[in-house]
């Protein structure tokens, strides 16, 4: 049993150096993704935009769809090799944002009417492009939702590192605004932050990010990559830095994790990620309540040792002349049944 | 900073919270505003900070509109409630360190840290912060930006003696630095001597403006 998997593990690394083109590039892609994910989250948690990942995620597929088409259809001419469809999902992704901020401007009340508007629109358009772009193209399309690594061509790869060097830019840049801007926005508006501005550029780095990360995690769970190592770490980080490196490292641990047993299992990426992912938050759950529990009983333990030891309490019976006789006898019954 | 307010009216709805108020300031000044709860105090620091939307040329800062500022540059606003993200885990050092734009802690920074007594829980999580504690957290937040414009909406609620009197002395060396300050209290004896101004605002929306020295009403 020990030999089968150390030669499924042996087969692993043969692979990846036979075909590195296509392993390699997917690892790295994956532990970019695995270190940006959770930064990303830590902010769309804190500003509660959770469903908006998912949304631009739908309307991403749109423009990947769109982008598998067109190369469908310019295949055989001088264009063929021009088309990325990552590109093009990015494009979508932000038109999508701006999508999104437009509608919220008809409906004061109702704001959140924007987000099922838009990702069923993205869902519909993506449903017509697969459809018109023929047979060939449901392999990739299939595998977007929910995630291959084996579909990162050297282009993609290109895009998704370019993209990855702007959006760790940005976070270096931009760093004290987006944390103060996350958590106190009117102290942000007052203090110099143009925080209409940020607050754009957050979403379309968001809607970048969701983009690029398509292919090996897959629309359906890209949000739950971005959020699910945030609800893990927030239940034992002490500080904020503190927060997103153990993020970072869960994050990392499940996508590599998920990787290797995608390969092995023959299984979808994205769905091992993920749930490696949840596997850490239900261990990190396990653990708080743990540590609750114990606490929990040293505490009762205190209590115990202060209040039902019979003799400190007869003593303290004696000793207090004023008070009345039947909280005497209430005492001494509590006395009596815990000596039992 | 100098700060005209010029028939200033504002209404949630039907009900008129401030009626044509009117007065201005001069930079440096200390302005103190009173007045019971449900009087406007907090929904006149508002429209100030453009917080809520008022017409054109009820608010000048600096003689200009405030609409017309795309946007505001050190205006340290300490709220009586901040409206704080609690939830995901954060230190005290690192929301200090968020506000003071310079990277590395110099003596002006440690000063504010030490006269607000923050050195005690400085690596703290703001979660396990009392009230007072944060509402010093929060001044000191707001002194690190080197504000132009102070605003301290009820600073002294929840803050022991010790570091009520530390506070008192900050307020003293801004005004000495010619920094405008805009104070909301209940409690009339704090910072007494250091009043400029009084604005007492009534719950029917008459109001009061006091120069002092003066004594000139208007």
């Amino acid at each position: 049993m020990f030999n089968q998997n150390f030669l499924v593990f042996l087969g692993f690394f043969q692979d990846l150096i036979k075909y590195k083109n296509i392993y390699v590039y997917p690892i790295i892609v994956g532990v970019i993704i695995g270190c940006l994910a959770p930064l990303i989250g830590s902010v769309i948690v804190i500003r509660r935009l959770s469903f908006i990942a998912d949304t631009l995620s739908h309307f991403s597929l749109a423009g990947v769809c769109f982008g598998v088409l067109l190369a469908h259809q310019l295949a055989d001419t001088v264009f063929e090799n021009t088309i990325s469809p990552i590109a093009l999902g990015i494009v979508f992704s932000v038109i999508g944002t701006l999508l999104i901020e437009k509608l919220r401007s008809f409906y004061k009340n109702y704001k959140e009417l924007s987000m099922p508007i838009v990702m069923s629109f993205g869902a519909a358009l993506s449903g017509i492009f697969i459809a018109l772009s023929g047979d060939s193209s449901s392999n990739i399309t299939s595998s977007l939702l929910f995630g291959s690594i084996s579909i990162v061509e050297l282009k993609d790869f290109i895009v998704i590192l370019v993209m990855s060097l702007i959006i760790i830019i940005f976070i270096v840049i931009f760093y004290k605004k987006i944390i103060t801007l996350c958590f106190d926005e009117t102290f942000a508006k007052v203090s110099g932050i143009n925080v209409k501005l940020l607050q754009l550029l957050i979403t379309i780095i968001l809607a970048v990010f969701i983009s690029i990360s398509m292919e090996i995690v897959g629309v359906l769970l890209i949000s739950s990559l971005m959020i699910v190592p945030v609800a893990s770490s927030i239940l034992v980080g002490k500080s904020f830095k503190n927060t997103c490196i153990i993020s970072v490292i869960f994050s990392e641990v499940s996508i590599l994790l998920g990787i290797y047993f995608s390969y092995t299992l023959s299984v979808p990426t994205g769905s091992l990620i993920v749930i490696f992912n949840i596997v850490i938050l239900l261990f990190i759950m396990i653990y708080r309540n743990l540590i609750k529990c114990f606490k929990k009983k040293n505490t009762k333990q205190l209590d115990y040792s202060i209040t039902i030891d019979p003799n400190t309490i007869n003593e303290n019976v004696d000793e207090v002349t004023e008070i009345n006789e039947e909280d005497k006898e209430i005492v001494k019954e509590e006395n009596l049944e815990n000596k039992e | 900073m100098r700060i005209k307010v010029n028939d200033l009216s504002f209404s949630y709805g039907q009900k008129t919270i401030l009626n044509h108020l009117s007065f201005s300031i001069n930079t440096g000044d200390f302005l103190t505003i009173t007045g019971k709860n449900g009087s406007g105090k907090s929904t006149f620091i508002k429209c100030l900070l453009k917080l809520h939307k008022i017409p054109n040329g009820m608010i000048y800062m600096d003689d200009v509109d405030i609409n017309e500022i795309k946007k505001y540059h050190n205006i340290g606003y300490v709220p009586q409630k901040a409206e704080f993200n609690y939830e995901f885990p954060i230190t005290v050092k690192e929301i200090l360190s968020t506000a003071y734009q310079q990277r590395t802690y110099d003596q002006f920074y440690k000063s504010i840290v030490s006269s607000l007594n923050l050195n005690k829980f400085y690596n703290e999580n703001i979660n396990n912060l009392s009230g007072g504690q944060l509402q010093r957290l929060f001044i000191a937040r707001a002194l690190l930006i080197k504000p132009r414009l102070l605003i301290l909406d009820e600073p002294t609620v929840g803050i022991d003696q010790e570091n009520v009197n530390n506070l008192y002395q900050i307020l003293k060396q801004l005004k000495n630095e010619k920094i405008t300050i805009i104070l909301i209290t209940h409690d009339q004896e704090f910072a007494k001597d250091l009043y400029d101004h009084l604005l007492h605002l009534d719950e029917d929306t008459n109001y009061t403006f006091t120069t002092i020295g003066d004594d000139k009403n208007v």
